[in-house]
């Protein structure tokens, strides 16, 4: 049978493009949908469904109705409304949508690097941020926000959706300081709809300036030191300035240090991305001298360093790029190891993080093809991570990391209604994703016969 | 001033050698003004060959240990030098009537050692390029001949005469066909003058394995994968050597007869084809065991005469290279093997391995500013498993063999040039002195550029 | 051809074996009747050296074996301290902040790599400790960091907390960048002269005199009993901070120079601010300045012979080390490099021929000589009961060309042992070799 005989794919269609049309005003908004969405009721039933926070229902109902879950539980249990839309899924599982913490989604690939920084690892994300910036319009730096960069695709919220995703956060890949991520739901092709968050985090990389200072990785630990130094100075001789100008200098305005106090100062989110085992030490070290509040991401060498973190415990956004970093001592003796390194000890890194008891999400990273994002968690799982941790990483940890646990992450009522289902069980071989729910609107990728 | 230039050397002595030095000291002092010594104003000159008459003077080293590489040594002899070459050697040598004595006692005589590829009077000052001529622009270079800009006077020869290097290969690199390297004597007034062969080799050049991702050196040289390409490389040569073939052919045809066209000539296949008449072997840098076996089997299908250069990973080949019977010279043993797989040790140990597996090996300096350690990388080779007397051979007989003038030089045998090293130990050892040097039966002065600078500044009083 | 590529991937994880059994000795290890190098207390022909808890405990002549301490025979081998190279560029990531000329912000302790290979290499020659350094790109460069070759142990183990904390200069063509191309578009950087380099560095010290003033005043005023309403601190600044730390003496100088006049004038600077020089690097004409530095208390580190390779190095010579460790300088033989520093012993050795040493004093040149250098001569350097059991056994004397390492020891943990990764590589050839082994498959 047909996964839902009543939603014709023209209606779906109409159904994306309506919320297209209608947007969501600011970021947090965007979570209640605005009071002119009048989009379909929906009821998916039969399906087997995964809340990642409680037990499984194994033959359920979901009606989402406005954007949320209104109601969830066993099906007989759940009363269908009689203007919902019927989903007939039976022998599909509903997860709650997938969130990666950390991605490049939308943004043009950048020119190929002229130069790579010496110990910055090939393949990491990091590595394309030694690019020469795709448009001067946007100069990197603590003020820049992403989200105007963003050129949305419907093959990447496609691909991504297939991968079972439904929420990005979408970092800039460019400097140092490379500037503030968004947080998208992935529910059309516009962009200012699936704004949830805008200018989320700070996101710094141990890289290097071109052609100018600083242009080592020890020159470029010193300047973002001095950069916080500086910005909370800056912010520290504003406020005496506000408090009593008399006789004082009028402290000159400089954006930088404008848009960089307030992590500094407020402990508004900052991201490391962290390349190899000694970026993940390098970034603990600034995190304490500033009292960051923090994230690592990349970390996918964490697990040589769980003693450090488990001293110093800070949200990690792992990677899942399994090749070993240039710098590792598993990338530089010889073709054998590192080829056995990337097959069996990278992938394990999360499994040992979770034996760790280590707070990680697993992030999509730099990798824009969401089917090979899947392939590469199913890897680690294969590698011992359990399928309830992955799905824990994917959904609940990133929500909770993001400050949005409340409104995502999990399938319950009142929450957002982004909800994966799958034909078979996403985190094993073969199992394919059926259709997407992305704040209530319906994406459908199969005709799943039973 | 020549008697003050033999006290500079005998203040570097040894006490135990001392009276040695002084005989030395008096020799020198005798040969008066055929010398030249360091601080006249010369300074790093390299060119110290006696003039006139010295040449002909009959010596006598007595009381010496010789050890003549080929041949048993003999714990106290005599060796008699007479028109350049080596008159008489043994225990019970007698010394002629008239002959300058230098008594030996408590020293070794070694033949001069023979650096099988070194940089010599090509390159001075490595990092000033306007002194820097080893390496012609381009790919092919068949044309270009290292004796034409051999800088005999170069600073660096004194240095490696005065540790017991008498002779060299030098040796242009780069490109594919870098050009044809020279084999000199290290003492001479102009370069013509100190070649003992003008063509040695036809220098070829296979990509090298530095830099192998994974390697030792992959921090160091920048990642890559280790290249295999040396088979492509020798299509491309096959298919010159053809050429240079054809057109011999057809430019002897046309030689005698009239009628037949003139080819236009070739540079490139003229300066070839002494190479491919087998009147100089190939000088082949190659470096894997791939290549390696791609080049046995080139030298092979063309007929070349052969030796190979570098062949690092030559331990994993050992075998083939042996039964094909091509000699091997070796790089610098200042380097990290640039496979991580062949193990920390592997350009240490890879003379050894070879060696014993039966293939003639020979230690270079591959450099000319460090021309002077040749000894050293025969001993480093030996601390990982090479003979010890192999690696003495390494270093002398070897490499005349190798180039064809064995007949002349590598051992202390009657009848070769008398060119003679007196040590006052092992001559591989690092703390050994050299006390005379003698090239044609010359005696050479061992003042250089160290010895001189460091003489102008011990003059330099102290007013603190 | 199958064999040969089974038996070298087998070698290669074999080569990541050791240090992953290092630290099995639980710091305690007893190295028996070897001839002991002791450095600075003579030679003990057949001797013993025990180390428990990383320390040595006892050093001589019928040394008995705590129960389950290793006992390693070094009969017909060479006992002596662990080799320490006083000037390196191993095991970090990244070694010039280039892009300025003034860098002491730039940290090479915050980069250290401890994966980096080199490390391994470096203990196949013996070398246990090295000094890894800015590189000479500016006339300030960054701080140095002292670390031990704890290969497989996380970077903040190997940092050698004890060393006395340095601060890289340099001078002369690296600095002026003589031998750089200029990319089109690019503009040369200041300084371009040795005038320069000197007048930058007065520049900086100058302003960090200022800085340090500023603060003082600031302090002061802070503390009085009527602090000014409005008074404003200066701005914290990484650079000067560290420069403050030389005027202060907290730091001393490193300084990178080759010749005579360049060195001479960073002695006058020196003198001018008051900060300390412990050493010139590599510093080929040294010799002709060998008073003046002996009257000024400053060391050398420097290669044996490696030469000619550029200008400024075209009048080195051979016989230096040996001139000015007989003028009474503190001399050590040095790699700076990767590949070198597997046989600093070969270079010491050198100083006997060109220089006359003798055996014991050439062999100071990379042993307590770097010590004192670095500050660590108190923990290392030599083989004394209490000091670090760092230690390197070789086949022959180290002095010799035919001598080999073959084992390295760090606070009483093996991390190189040779006679183990050849077993395990004839072991390895065996198996590949066997009919129905590992050879088929490849």
């Amino acid at each position: 049978m047909k996964l839902s005989a009543r939603v014709s794919p023209a209606l779906s269609l109409l159904i994306v493009a309506a919320a297209a049309l209608v947007g969501f005003a600011s970021a947090l908004a965007a979570v209640q949908p605005s009071a002119a969405d009048v989009g379909p009721t929906y009821a998916v039933r039969g399906c087997r469904i995964v809340p990642a926070t409680g037990p499984p229902v194994e033959k359920g109902a979901i009606v989402i109705r406005d954007g949320l879950i209104e109601a969830l539980g066993p099906a007989g249990k759940v009363k269908i409304p009689g203007d919902a839309e019927i989903v007939e899924a039976d022998g599909l599982v509903a997860y709650p949508g997938l969130v990666s913490a950390l991605s490049n989604l939308f943004l043009e690939p950048p020119a190929p690097a002229g130069g790579q920084a010496p110990g910055l690892a090939a393949g990491f994300p990091g590595q394309a941020r030694q690019a020469a910036p795709a448009d001067d319009r946007f100069p990197p730096g603590p003020g820049l926000l992403v989200l105007d960069q963003l050129k949305p695709k419907k093959a990447s919220v496609e691909s991504f959706h297939r991968a079972g995703f439904t929420t990005v956060l979408v970092a800039p890949t460019q400097g140092i300081f490379e500037g503030q991520s968004v947080l998208l739901n992935l529910n059309g092709e516009d962009i200012a709809p699936m704004v949830l968050r805008n200018g989320a985090a700070l996101h710094i990389n141990f890289t290097t300036e071109r052609g100018g200072y600083p242009s080592s990785l020890m020159g470029t630990i010193a300047h973002i030191r001095q950069s916080f130094i500086d910005a909370d100075y800056y912010a520290a001789r504003q406020a005496q300035y506000a408090r009593s100008p008399a006789g004082l200098k009028r402290p000159a305005y400089d954006p930088r240090l404008e848009a960089l106090a307030p992590f500094v100062r407020d402990r508004r989110p900052v991201v490391f991305q962290c390349n190899n085992q000694e970026d993940i030490k390098r970034a603990l070290k600034i995190v304490a001298e500033f009292k960051l509040n923090a994230m690592l991401a990349g970390a996918t060498e964490a697990w040589r360093v769980a003693e450090a973190l488990k001293k110093s415990p800070v949200p990690l956004l792992v990677g899942l790029d399994f090749r070993p970093p240039a710098t590792s001592k598993y990338a530089t003796q010889g073709e054998e190891l590192r080829k056995r390194a990337e097959a069996e000890l990278y992938p394990a890194n999360a499994a040992a993080l979770a034996r760790a008891g280590l707070d990680f999400a697993l992030v999509s990273g730099a990798n824009a093809d969401g089917a090979a994002v899947l392939r590469a968690v199913r890897a680690a799982v294969k590698a011992g991570l359990s399928k309830e941790a992955a799905l824990r990483a994917l959904t609940v940890t990133p929500a909770r990391f993001l400050g949005l646990d409340r409104a995502l992450g999990s399938l319950e009522p009142g929450k957002t209604a982004n909800v994966v289902l799958v034909k078979g069980e996403i985190f094993d071989d073969g199992a394919q994703v059926a259709a997407v729910f992305a704040d209530g609107v319906l994406f459908k990728y199969a005709e799943v016969s039973k | 001033m020549t008697a003050r230039g033999r006290v500079i050397i005998a203040a570097l002595l040894a006490a135990a050698v001392a009276s040695a030095a002084a005989s030395a000291a008096d020799a020198a002092a005798e040969a008066g003004p055929a010398r030249r010594g360091g601080a006249d104003g010369a300074a790093g000159a390299g060119g110290v060959r006696g003039a006139g008459g010295a040449d002909a003077k009959v010596a006598a080293i007595t009381n010496v240990r010789i050890v003549p590489v080929v041949g048993a040594e003999v714990a106290s002899g005599t060796i008699v030098i007479e028109g350049g070459l080596i008159a008489g050697i043994g225990a019970g040598v007698a010394v002629p009537a008239g002959a300058e004595v230098v008594d030996g006692t408590g020293l070794r005589a070694y033949p001069g050692m023979i650096d099988s590829y070194s940089q010599l009077g090509l390159v001075e000052i490595s990092g000033v390029a306007a002194t820097v001529d080893n390496r012609e622009t381009g790919r092919i270079n068949p044309q270009v001949r290292a004796l034409e800009a051999v800088r005999y006077d170069s600073m660096h020869i004194p240095i490696a005469r005065s540790n017991g290097v008498t002779a060299a290969v030098v040796a242009p690199s780069g490109g594919v066909i870098s050009g044809v390297s020279c084999l000199l004597r290290l003492d001479g007034w102009t370069n013509r003058e100190m070649a003992v062969k003008p063509m040695a080799a036809m220098h070829i050049e296979l990509p090298g394995l530095g830099g192998g991702r994974g390697g030792f050196a992959a921090g160091r040289m920048g990642a890559g994968t280790a290249r295999v390409d040396g088979p492509g490389i020798l299509a491309e040569l096959k298919a010159l050597f053809a050429a240079a073939r054809a057109y011999e052919k057809r430019r002897d045809a046309a030689a005698k007869d009239a009628r037949l066209p003139l080819p236009e000539f070739d540079e490139t296949s003229e300066a070839l084809l002494p190479l491919l008449k087998g009147e100089m072997p190939a000088m082949i840098s190659v470096h894997g065991e791939r290549d390696i076996r791609a080049a046995i089997a080139f030298v092979r299908d063309e007929g070349l005469g052969a030796v190979f250069y570098g062949v690092e990973q030559g331990f994993k080949a050992a075998g083939e290279l042996a039964a094909a019977g091509i000699p091997v010279v070796l790089g610098s043993l200042y380097d990290l093997p640039p496979v991580w797989e062949d193990g920390y040790d592997a350009v240490f140990r890879n003379a050894g391995v070879m060696a014993k597996a039966g293939v003639k090996v020979a230690f270079s300096s591959s450099s000319s500013s460090l021309a002077k350690d040749l000894p050293y990388h025969a001993a480093k080779a030996a601390a990982f498993g090479l003979d010890r007397a192999e690696a003495l051979r390494a270093v002398t007989i070897n490499p005349a063999e190798i180039f064809g003038v064995a007949d002349r030089m590598g051992s202390l045998e009657k009848g070769k040039a008398a060119n003679i090293v007196l040590a006052d130990n092992d001559i591989l050892e690092l703390r050994t002195k050299i006390v005379r040097v003698w090239i044609d039966g010359r005696e050479c002065d061992l003042s250089n550029r160290y010895t001189e600078l460091l003489e102008k500044f011990k003059k330099k009083g102290s007013n603190l | 051809m199958k064999k040969t590529v089974a038996l070298v991937a087998l070698v290669a994880l074999a080569a990541i074996l050791p240090p992953a059994a290092a630290f099995a000795d639980g710091g305690s290890i007893l190295v028996k009747n070897g001839t002991v190098l002791t450095v600075t207390k003579g030679v003990i022909p057949r001797g013993d050296v025990l180390v428990v808890g990383g320390v040595i405990k006892a050093v001589g002549e019928n040394v008995a074996a705590p129960p389950g301490v290793r006992v390693v025979d070094a009969a017909g081998r060479y006992v002596l301290p662990g080799i320490i190279d006083s000037h390196t560029h191993i095991a970090l990531a990244g070694t010039n902040e280039g892009a300025d000329a003034i860098t002491p912000e730039a940290d090479v302790g915050s980069v250290i790599n401890a994966d980096d290979t080199a490390i391994l290499t470096a203990l196949s020659g013996g070398v246990t400790m090295v000094h890894t350094m800015h590189g000479s790109a500016n006339p300030i460069g960054g701080a140095n960091v002292v670390i031990k070759t704890k290969w497989g142990r996380p970077s903040e183990e190997l940092v050698v907390t004890e060393a006395l904390p340095t601060l890289k200069f340099a001078l002369g063509e690296n600095v002026k960048q003589s031998n750089r191309a200029l990319q089109p578009g690019q503009a040369q950087r200041y300084p371009a002269t040795r005038m320069g380099a000197n007048a930058i560095i007065r520049r900086e010290f100058e302003r960090a005199r200022n800085y340090m003033a500023q603060w003082d005043r600031y302090r002061k005023a802070a503390a009085a009993k009527n602090p000014a309403a409005n008074l404003v601190p200066p701005r914290k600044d990484l650079r000067l901070e560290v420069l403050a730390e030389m005027l202060r003496g907290e730091r001393v100088a490193r300084c990178h120079s080759y010749q005579a006049t360049e060195s001479l004038e960073f002695m006058e600077l020196a003198k001018e601010f008051g900060f300390k020089i412990q050493c010139f690097e590599h510093m080929w004409e040294g010799y002709k300045i060998a008073d003046e530095l002996r009257a000024a208390g400053i060391g050398i580190s420097v290669f044996a012979d490696f030469w000619a390779y550029k200008m400024e190095a075209a009048e080195g010579i051979a016989e230096m080390a040996g001139y000015c460790h007989n003028k009474g300088i503190l001399v050590s033989i040095n790699s700076d490099s990767g590949e070198r520093i597997r046989r600093l012993f070969n270079d010491a050795a050198k100083t006997m021929k060109y220089g006359g040493l003798s055996e014991d004093e050439a062999l100071r040149l990379v042993t307590i000589n770097p010590a004192i250098q670095l500050g660590v001569d108190r923990i290392v350097g030599s083989l004394e009961v209490g000091k670090q059991g760092d230690i390197a056994v070789f086949s022959e004397h180290p002095m010799s060309a035919y001598t080999r390492c073959d084992m390295t020891i760090i606070e009483g943990d093996v991390y190189f042992d040779r006679d183990a990764l050849v077993k395990e590589r004839e072991e390895s050839a065996a198996k590949a070799a066997a009919p129905g082994g590992e050879g088929g498959v490849s």
